[in-house]
């Protein structure tokens, strides 16, 4: 500096720059990116949803019935469509209860793995349930829930003994 | 600049401050994008369902006593975790004998990214 004049205006100028940064820097920083990371934070609540859901369906009142959830896949052996019926009004009643009146809109597709042949290992899965009035189109975006259960009715390639089998379920809403 | 001509000190001066702020929020937003991304990674990598949903038929399918409907058992829940959800699994159980009054199961499970090991005791 040549002179000292105008030091009151320079302090003041340096300040109101410092006011207008912190401005935008609260202007940016209460906006947020939405990165393609961050998907999986609605996929994680969703998936929570369908779990919760599931193993409040295979969780028996007492030690000595067996799960909702059991006898559904047990059913569906000899009844395809009461199984369907059942698990359809059990699970879309779970996941999609919400506060107030209006429930939340999840579809589901539901599938039952078991163990075909004893010898080779493979497997084979068919259909437990659907929602009944939709279909899973190229745009849904849907996560995978499971639940383990131990079925005791006929699977092929066993007589009489008590089946570990896999219920998956896709899971997505619109 | 100094004596050659003094105008305009003060422009020169905020647009310093300017760039260097705008140099430095824009590491800051940079980072922010990596930082989401792998924790993403981390939290969709990390087979908590599975491991809890296993675990709870592994010590469910202990109460079978009978050895070959267990073993059959056993190997469903190999076969299938391996095949539907790319987890090698492995697990044995040692029921009550002699003295000894509780089950044990050890139970192994690897996907590849996490491992998970226990020795469950019943109570």
């Amino acid at each position: 500096m040549v002179n000292d004049e105008g030091q009151l205006y320079t302090i003041e100028g340096v300040a109101a720059g410092m006011i207008m940064l912190f401005t935008t820097y609260l202007v940016l920083g209460a906006t947020s990116v939405y990165t393609p990371g961050d998907t999986h934070i609605s996929d994680m609540q969703l998936e929570q949803i369908g779990t919760d859901a599931l193993v409040m369906m295979n969780t028996p009142v007492n030690g000595t019935v067996k799960s909702n959830l059991t006898e559904i896949v047990e059913t569906s052996r000899i009844n395809a469509t009461a199984a369907d019926e059942t698990f359809n009004t059990t699970f879309l009643k779970y996941v999609n209860e919400r506060t107030g009146s209006e429930s939340d809109n999840l579809h589901y597709m539901a599938d039952v793995t078991y163990r075909s042949d004893l010898t080779d290992n493979s497997i084979t899965s068919y259909q437990l349930a659907c929602t009944h009035n939709r279909i899973m189109n190229a745009g849904d975006h849907p996560v995978r829930v499971t639940e383990w259960v131990i079925a005791d009715k006929q699977f092929p390639g066993s007589v009489n003994h008590p089946r570990a089998v896999l219920v998956e379920v896709l899971l997505w809403r619109d | 600049m100094a004596r050659l001509n003094e105008d305009a000190q003060w422009i020169v001066l905020m647009g310093f401050v300017v760039s260097f702020s705008f140099f430095f929020l824009a590491m800051i937003l940079n980072q922010s994008t990596v930082v989401g991304q792998t924790t993403a990674e981390s939290v969709v990598e990390f087979p908590k369902n599975d491991i809890r949903d296993v675990r709870n038929i592994i010590i469910n399918s202990s109460y079978i006593t009978d050895n070959n409907k267990f073993a059959v058992i056993q190997q469903d829940i190999t076969t299938l975790s391996l095949s539907r959800k790319g987890a090698v699994v492995s697990y044995s159980v040692t029921h009550p004998t002699g003295l000894d009054t509780y089950t044990h199961i050890t139970i192994h499970y690897n996907n590849g990214v996490t491992e998970y090991n226990e020795n469950w005791t019943s109570s």
